[in-house]
């Protein structure tokens, strides 16, 4: 009995002891970076519900990254699914879709100067002016007009033949008065609005799900569509590539898909006169080609490619590798040439980027 | 460093607590938690062969109906070794046994597998505890003996027979913390031949607990809009409301004459809104996102028994109705539907079973279970090119037949035996054979010691889904397969009125090929993929020790601690990938609880402890700033007197939970309660049976 007494006692102790332990959370610590010259930013998406979305920021000239360096320089994370990233005038504006947000930050410290709050789902920004900008949606038949000087909502375009259920609208460019929006999820169309008026004022039919729009150095618009999925009720069909005039708004020509394939992220080169986008392989075409290259610029190497830009001034190309989605992934650097010069690890799911 | 040096101490203390005190055969003390007293314990005399090398914990009704407000999950996280995995309170809540997912714990309820066959596995915040009268988890390779498809083990739950006689009345009632509601009523009656019982439980609260966001900041603006200040908000957990009414209804026939009728009804409904993350910047009146679910279960049962043999049947059917709603208000409080998910399924279920002893050396079993499952999955509503609504789902029905033999033979009175074969069919798909070899053996007698040993092959066929779900459903799915093996050692000693002590340790290993898990795709959405192998291994204690410190004082411990590595050793992606031989993410390499309880005549005092360590959220297990799950502790405290009175029995108790008002999250975003009380008040009527 003396010995079971002993051990009671000594479990008591034992349990008194644990009984202290806490959590080790690191809080409040921000950090004060100063970055200079030409950078990067890499926004890394962060898996779907964990508020894991990260910011990293990569120096070109010195090949030096840092990660994480929205959460070192605020405190507070990015939030739940980063989605894009739009510079203009020195700030850096963070589309984080699944917390319902923008975040404005210094492109020199990554401090935060403002925040857009109560976004249904937002996806990209356009800016129009200081004062105007639209955001588009997904799960929303609304593009939302924001002041960005306010940081305020100030009214809604609605965008037809959509309801909030199948609502989709995605990347923005524009020509003239007008912008341009490619509609995805579920939806076949690049709408054409008129920035005057906030009106539709046109639409254009394309394949299933066109993936992205860019505008290149002669007035036409790229859009790349998936072409849906296997028993999809909206139809599955072989993706294609489009160019399409902006000023007549018709199809110029179509580049086609094997079926299956799954094309996306078409971007261009600081000129505007190549696009890129990404099939398994890297792809690399001029603006006037006629027919889709044979080879690629860069092969598929056993891994799967998120995210592609293009440095607007060196035309480096740099690839996002996710890996498996749920560690840091790698960014790629390459010469114009397809030679890699730099590779790095970021945060979870890179999968877009903002050229400071 | 000092973080290195203090986890090391913790963890030091952690393996001290569970080998001093040495683990338990829960059901060896069960009476001892209500008589005040302790039994001796004679565990060779009571090795049944049903249970030859079985590895298994069983939990006792004193720990299940410790308190009305618990769930299966909330009972789980204290009194055993397997990892839940908490959303929140009144959230979803997922159980894994020794490093494996949530979809490879089969659970039954009466024999019958709950499992939903869309998503594969079951959440236990939606099981009572006070609905459950017995529970054992079976570990690993013990599962085949009850059901396939349990890679990490299965959970088996059922309900019994009130043992009432005449009329009898049960009504609890529990006012707690943020405005929580728990009501809890049953109703019995008994004879020589009937039992019958009803049992009524309905939760609910706003749940909208305070805590800290340390994850956002609140600006403050000039009148230019730049930023002069910002602070962590003090928030509630809001959009976190539940209403659950569960019923029970049961009747049990016995004829006397070797027939035992049975008819278990079980209905859910509740609706619950699902928490907000801590990330969240939307309006919080501007969203709802909302999950109601409406499920019945029925289960008609007949069991014939004689001296050698017994013959059973059962025949049940289920249905779940499942909505899921994430609305927004498009102004003027228009709430507008963005996301309509409607699931349905509806089972149906029999089972034929028998058992025949040769002697007392010789038991054969015998088991054939059939599910038909229809599924409707409604995601989303659709235009389509052509201008016409659709909806992308899937409608599917498949039918699961699983049978099994096994012998078990005890050569010796010392030495146990087992051969367990099992045939598992999935619409048409087969498994191989499923061996599953069990092996018990006395060391000593005097101690109790026993050693148990187990391996079994076992596969678990996709979710449907894993198969159909639009988009990312992939029907060229493997269904995984793996190899379990397990070892221990048992012990238990006791005097009479004096202490009891008993403790198992058990290794295990298991290595589980084609892994099923959904990952993003370029194409914008999750898609399942097999993954080669995860090999998980580690070690199991258990431990129980009772002191009978005074004639009506009695000092009660149980102690358990996981060490589960659950490493992937699947090929890597590419020469990037980081993944290989690191541990699974969101698996704890270490936890550990335990549960103390002093009975002094009609007072009792309970102290409940739980422990995690710190969980990986990358593959690569890096650790970054926004992904850290780091290590908790968590400790309850209740104190419960009860009042005899002529014509009634009174209990008055007391909880508190998150004592330390800990600041801590199960999973990333999502922040838990900090400390919160609830008291109950408990009436039984004695109808004049004083």
């Amino acid at each position: 009995m003396i010995s079971l007494r002993h051990i009671l006692r000594l479990a008591t102790l034992y349990i008194a002891t644990l009984l202290c332990g806490c959590m080790e959370w690191d809080y409040g610590y921000t950090e004060d970076f100063s970055f200079r010259g030409r950078g990067l930013y890499i926004i890394n998406e962060g898996n779907f519900q964990y508020g894991n979305a990260s910011l990293s920021y990569y120096n070109p000239d010195t090949k030096k990254i840092e990660n994480e360096v929205f959460f070192r320089a605020n405190g507070m994370k990015l939030g739940d699914v980063a989605q894009s990233m739009t510079v203009r005038n020195g700030i850096g504006w963070i589309v984080v879709n699944n917390s319902h947000v923008i975040f404005a930050i210094d492109l020199n410290t990554a401090k935060e100067k403002g925040r857009i709050t109560n976004l249904t789902s937002p996806r990209y920004i356009h800016f129009l002016s200081d004062e105007k900008a639209y955001v588009t949606q997904i799960w929303d038949n609304r593009i939302f007009i924001i002041n960005p000087k306010k940081f305020e909502i100030t009214g809604y375009i609605e965008c037809p033949g959509m309801t909030m259920e199948n609502g989709s609208t995605e990347q923005m460019v524009q020509w003239g008065k007008y912008v341009y929006v490619n509609c995805w999820s579920y939806q076949n169309r690049i709408l054409k609005i008129d920035t005057t008026t906030d009106k539709v004022v046109g639409e254009l039919e394309v394949g299933i799900q066109p993936t992205s729009l860019k505008l290149d150095c002669n007035g036409k618009l790229w859009t790349v569509t998936d072409g849906g999925y296997e028993n999809s009720p909206y139809g599955y069909e072989a993706p294609s590539l489009y160019r399409i005039d902006a000023e007549s708004f018709t199809i110029e020509q179509e580049f086609h898909f094997h079926k299956g394939d799954a094309p996306s992220e078409v971007m261009l080169n600081g000129s505007g006169d190549k696009i890129y986008w990404i099939n398994d392989d890297i792809w690399e075409m001029d603006v006037t080609a006629s027919h889709l290259p044979i080879r690629p610029f860069l092969p598929y190497n056993n891994t799967i490619y998120y995210g592609l830009t293009i440095d607007p001034k060196t035309n480096d190309v740099y690839i996002a590798d996710a890996i498996d989605y749920q560690q840091q992934g790698k960014i790629y650097r390459y010469s114009a040439q397809g030679e890699l010069i730099d590779e790095f690890y970021v945060g979870i799911i890179p999968g877009a980027f903002g050229w400071k | 460093m000092a973080g290195n040096s203090l986890r090391m101490k913790r963890f030091i203390h952690i393996l001290a607590i569970s080998l001093l005190l040495t683990p338990s055969l829960w059901a060896q003390n069960d009476s001892s938690r209500h008589n005040i007293s302790i039994d001796e314990v004679t565990i060779v005399g009571k090795r049944p062969m049903k249970e030859i090398g079985i590895q298994q914990t069983k939990l006792d009704s004193a720990i299940l109906k410790e308190n009305i407000a618990l769930s299966i999950a909330d009972v789980l996280t204290f009194n055993s070794s397997i990892f839940v995995k908490s959303y929140g309170r009144a959230t979803l809540s997922t159980v894994a046994f020794r490093g494996t997912e949530a979809s490879h714990t089969q659970v039954t309820w009466n024999g019958m597998r709950i499992n939903n066959p869309m998503l594969g596995m079951v959440d236990f915040s939606m099981i009572p505890s006070y609905f459950i009268d017995d529970a054992s988890l079976l570990h690993g390779s013990s599962s085949v003996n009850e059901t396939g498809g349990g890679l990490g083990g299965a959970v088996k739950l059922s309900t019994k027979a009130a043992d009432a006689d005449g009329f009898g009345l049960q009504y609890i009632q529990g006012v707690g913390s943020f405005n929580t509601f728990d009501e809890f009523l049953r109703l019995t009656y008994g004879n020589d031949h009937w039992q019958l019982s009803t049992r009524i439980v309905y939760s609910s609260s706003p749940n909208d607990y305070k805590f800290v966001n340390r994850e956002k900041k609140e600006n403050i603006y000039d009148e230019q809009m730049n930023i002069i200040g910002q602070y962590y908000p003090t928030m509630r957990n809001r959009s976190g409301a539940y209403k659950d009414l569960h019923i029970l209804q049961e009747a049990y026939y016995n004829t006397g004459r070797g027939s035992r009728f049975g008819l278990n009804a079980w209905y859910i409904n509740s609706n619950r809104e699902l928490p907000r993350l801590t990330v969240d910047y939307g309006d919080e009146k501007a969203f709802e996102n909302r999950q109601r679910e409406e499920t019945f279960r029925g289960i008609l049962s007949w069991d014939f028994l004689r001296s050698n043999w017994k013959v059973g049947a059962k025949a049940g059917y289920t249905y779940s109705w499942m909505p899921y709603d994430y609305r927004r208000d498009v102004g003027n409080g228009n709430m507008v539907s963005m996301i309509r998910a409607r699931n349905k399924v509806n089972t149906v279920y029999g089972q034929a079973e028998a058992e025949y002893y040769i002697g007392k050396k010789w038991l054969f079993t015998a088991s054939l279970s059939a599910y038909q499952h229809f599924a409707l999955n409604r995601d989303k509503n659709i235009i389509t090119t052509e201008g016409n609504s659709r909806i992308v789902g899937y409608n599917k029905a498949r039918v699961e037949v699983s049978s099994s033999v096994s012998a078990k033979w005890k050569p010796y009175e010392r030495v146990g035996l087992a051969l367990t074969l099992r045939e598992d069919m999935f619409g048409r798909d087969y498994s191989p054979i499923i061996p599953a070899f069990f092996i018990d053996g006395v060391i000593s007698k005097r101690g109790n010691v026993v050693a148990k040993a187990s391996v079994s092959r076992n596969y678990r066929f996709p979710t449907l889904n894993d198969l159909y779900f639009l988009p990312g459903g992939n029907p060229n799915l493997e269904k995984e397969n793996g190899w379990s093996y397990d070892g221990g050692l048992s012990f238990a000693v006791s005097k009479k009125n004096k202490y009891s002590l008993s403790g198992s340790a058990t290794w295990f290993e298991s290595r589980i090929r084609d892994w099923i898990i959904w990952l993003p795709s370029p194409m914008g959405y999750y898609k399942p993929t097999n993954i080669e192998l995860v090999h998980s291994y580690g070690l199991e204690l258990k431990s129980n020790f009772s002191l009978q410190l005074l004639s009506d004082l009695l000092f009660d411990l149980g102690a358990t601690y996981s060490w589960t590595p659950s490493i992937d050793y699947g090929k890597n992606l590419s020469e990037a990938d980081r993944s290989y031989g690191k541990q699974l993410v969101y698996i704890p390499l270490h936890s550990a609880a335990a549960t103390a309880t002093l009975s002094w005549r009609k007072w009792s005092l309970l102290y409940k402890w739980c422990y995690y360590s710190e969980r990986y959220t990358m593959s690569s297990n890096d650790i970054m700033l926004t992904g850290k799950l780091p290590e908790y502790f968590m400790n309850n405290i209740a104190i419960e007197k009860i009042f005899s009175t002529r014509w009634a029995e009174l209990s008055v108790k007391g909880s508190v939970n998150n004592l330390f008002d800990e600041e801590y999250m199960s999973v990333l975003s999502r922040p838990m309660p900090g400390i919160n009380f609830e008291i109950f008040l408990g009436i039984t009527p004695k109808w004049g049976k004083n």
